[in-house]
């Protein structure tokens, strides 16, 4: 292979696209830890740090940055080339709520304080964010989130329980959608908050999931007191803010990247169970190959409208239902020409890329989060069709 | 005897049945039993089994004159139901594959203590992925078999001269490596070992016995479902949302209607294949009825079990809530004795011509 050229960070975004996908892969090829190439499960931070740092070194960690704070400042269609190759390279994801969640809504509605104090630092991997959204009883319905912040002089008290907080034992800072006004609609008292998670107050308990691992917890605020400052935006507008992260949620679930890898692993599981060529199967792999071929072209419709400087309305929810429930489909037929292999935990022989089983249990979640597909029907029939009610 | 029973004597002798089942399953039971013997060795309690074998539950399908109940796959079928709800791990389909092997070879010794639960003996009889196929190959690795750790013995399929014999090789000293699997249990591969001949041809037996395992599984799995189904549908009707009771939602009030079909198209499908094979079908009729009732059961299974952990939120997905107990044993169980795939292909191969009026 010839030798390719990496440019320096700053040129990335004048690349031809398909310049940028030649120089991703060379990136990858002589950067990328070999040993975490396509991890069965995701990765804690121990695990995943020494890539992080990587990223950070070379000026890679934060594609979607503008470049004064530090980023790439890639155009969206170049950041879905960068993830596809990510993903076709079995690049493991970081604990990235920093660079994915946090850092673009403090660009966006930060003070100038926040962005000098906290996007350097998530530049650096002294900070790693979890995300403290759901509560036990606000999952589907996250605006009855019930975690409140009272202030008392220059602090706010927080007192309340988040679940779901991916990967939280990694963390030390977490952002959270408190209430801060119990007397207004729902959706109007809740505000954006900035938590360090050493202050005392402050318990963090693993979840064991479906997969045996302890990628979620339950976190516990009492009496955790949180500066002022570290409110983003205004008091009682964090809802609109959260909305605003969660459309950009779900075009990133709506990528058809976990789509595309459970399919390429589909194609080697079934040579390797001797049905590749059998009829059945054949017209069953026609026919996830063709929804996510589509799936692609209308993922492409929305990147199109990135492109060209609009913003996302809420029928992108549609690209979350189809794409979480084709990874399902491509993982069920996995299981269904597995035979026996469909109930092993892990990876039959050992190898990661027949890893059916570990596939197809993470393929569960992935209707439930970012809001679930019954949600994001709901808001298909009421916000784009104009259903009543 | 089994096919003599009269319908009613058959609805009585079921619930005779299913009411011992409440010894070792017990209705509305904790699951800390079978979480707390998951990824442990052998990952079930010999006490349990013998406690099965007392109960006569080994031999329920073994002739009277073998020391077994002699009933038929109507009571079998209730029974693993029974367990499934209960999600017993104890290797009670195995063993009776195995029990009635060793009825079968004529070696009494050897079955009386298979019988009482005293024995683990487990058939290896498989040697490649998804197959109800024997090939015999006497030193081909043996694949696939479940609890294989527990086992004292094993029973091996051994091809001679166009029959398939049968050897036993006793566990001690035999070369066996296991693998986990998701419900906290673990399949077994065996390196044969020169054993002891039991009998000259066991091969027309063993494709039954395969067959009934492969209904049994599914009665077992549709005990699952059902017990999911339950908990799932007592969560809609106690979970608020959005001020509501989730239930009182048509969206999931209908995906909850679409499962109850599954689950009663499931129940009439293996109550009727097993009704068939009591009343005496042989042939392609029973292996028709049998892979239609396997194939509904591996795909309803696995269905009510994905859609239960959907329609139970971010909740569903944790370990320490028991509708995923149910979902990791369907993914375990739904291809043991062949996946839907097989059996909907031995389905259009054995099924008798649709009639047709033209």
């Amino acid at each position: 292979m010839d030798a390719i050229r990496i440019p320096p960070p700053a040129e990335l975004d004048s690349l031809e696209d398909e310049q940028f996908r030649h120089v991703v892969r060379a990136f990858l090829h002589a950067n990328y830890p070999e040993e975490l190439r396509n991890p069965p499960k995701r990765l804690h931070w121990s695990e995943n740090k020494p890539w992080y740092f990587k990223l950070a070194e070379l000026g890679w960690l934060c594609p979607g940055w503008p470049q004064e704070f530090g980023g790439l400042g890639l155009s969206p269609s170049k950041i879905i080339i960068l993830t596809e190759e990510y993903e076709r390279y079995g690049v493991a994801r970081t604990n990235d709520h920093g660079i994915v969640m946090l850092g673009p809504l403090v660009i966006k509605y930060g003070t100038e304080a926040q962005k000098q104090f906290f996007l350097p630092k998530i530049l650096t991997g002294e900070h790693i964010w979890c995300q403290g959204y759901s509560e036990p009883n606000a999952g589907s319905d996250l605006a009855a989130l019930r975690t409140e912040a009272v202030l008392d002089g220059d602090h706010y008290v927080v007192n309340g329980q988040k679940i779901w907080t991916t990967l939280a034992m990694d963390a030390n800072w977490i952002f959270l959608l408190v209430r801060t006004d119990k007397n207004a609609k729902k959706q109007e008292g809740i505000s954006f908050l900035l938590v360090d998670m050493k202050t005392p107050g402050i318990t963090v308990r693993p979840i064991i999931n479906l997969e045996y691992h302890d990628e979620f917890c339950e976190t516990f605020f009492d009496n955790v007191r949180v500066p002022k400052e570290n409110l983003v935006g205004q008091l009682n507008k964090g809802w609109d803010m959260a909305k605003a992260l969660l459309s950009f949620e779900r075009i990133f679930l709506g990528s058809p990247r976990q789509s595309g890898y459970a399919l390429s692993r589909l194609k080697l599981l079934a040579e390797r169970m001797d049905v590749a060529e059998d009829p059945t199967f054949q017209e069953s792999y026609a026919r996830l190959r063709l929804e996510f071929e589509d799936l692609k072209a209308l993922y492409e419709t929305f990147v199109a409208k990135l492109k060209r400087g609009e913003s996302l309305g809420p029928d992108v929810s549609m690209l979350k239902v189809i794409q979480t429930e084709l990874f399902q489909k491509i993982t069920d037929c996995m299981l269904e020409i597995a035979g026996e292999n469909a109930g092993l935990l892990e990876p039959m022989e050992g190898n990661r890329n027949l890893n059916a089983t570990g596939q197809f249990i993470q393929a569960r979640p992935a209707t439930i989060y970012g809001g679930s597909n019954e949600i994001q029907r709901n808001i298909l029939s009421k916000n784009v069709l104009g259903m009543p009610g | 005897m089994s096919a003599a029973l009269d319908d009613s004597d058959r609805q009585d002798s079921i619930r005779m049945v299913r009411e011992s089942a409440a010894a070792v399953a017990p209705v509305g039971g904790d699951s800390k039993r079978i979480r707390d013997l998951r990824m442990q060795m052998p990952g079930f309690d010999p006490a349990v089994l013998r406690q099965m074998g007392d109960l006569g539950w080994i031999g329920l399908r073994v002739p009277e004159a073998a020391g077994g109940a002699g009933l038929g796959l109507g009571e079998m079928g209730a029974l693993a139901e029974e367990l499934g709800g209960a999600l017993a791990p104890e290797p009670l389909i195995p063993a009776s594959l195995s029990a009635t092997l060793l009825a079968a070879a004529g070696a009494p010794a050897e079955l009386g203590r298979v019988l009482s639960g005293e024995s683990l003996v487990l058939t290896a009889w498989q040697e490649r992925a998804d197959t109800l196929e024997v090939p015999g190959g006497r030193d081909a690795a043996r694949r696939f078999i479940p609890f294989a750790a527990g086992a004292d013995a094993f029973l091996l399929p051994v091809r001679e001269g166009g029959k398939l014999a049968l050897y036993w090789q006793d566990a001690a000293g035999a070369s066996l490596t296991t693998e986990q699997t998701y419900d906290g249990g673990h399949l077994g591969t065996l390196a044969p070992a020169p054993g002891r001949k039991l009998a000259d041809d066991i091969g027309a037996v063993l494709e039954q016995a395969l067959d009934d395992a492969a209904l049994v599984t599914g009665f077992y799995l549709l005990g699952g479902a059902e017990r999911a189904f339950a908990m799932t549908l007592d969560y809609l009707k106690t979970r608020m949302q959005f001020g509501k009771i989730i239930g009182t939602f048509q969206a999931l009030q209908h995906r909850a209607a679409d499962l109850k079909m599954q689950l009663a198209l499931l129940r009439a499908s293996l109550e009727s294949a097993a009704a068939v094979v009591d009343a005496g079908a042989t042939g392609d009729a029973r292996r028709a009825a049998i892979s239609r009732a396997k194939t509904r059961a591996a795909e309803a299974a696995m269905l009510i079990n994905r859609q239960c952990v959907q329609l139970s939120g971010g909740i569903g997905y944790t370990d320490q809530y028991d509708v995923g107990l149910y979902l990791r044993k369907a993914m375990v169980l739904s291809n043991q004795f062949g996946s839907a795939n097989l059996h909907r292909r031995r389905f259009i191969a054995t099924a008798p011509a649709e009639e047709s009026d033209a």
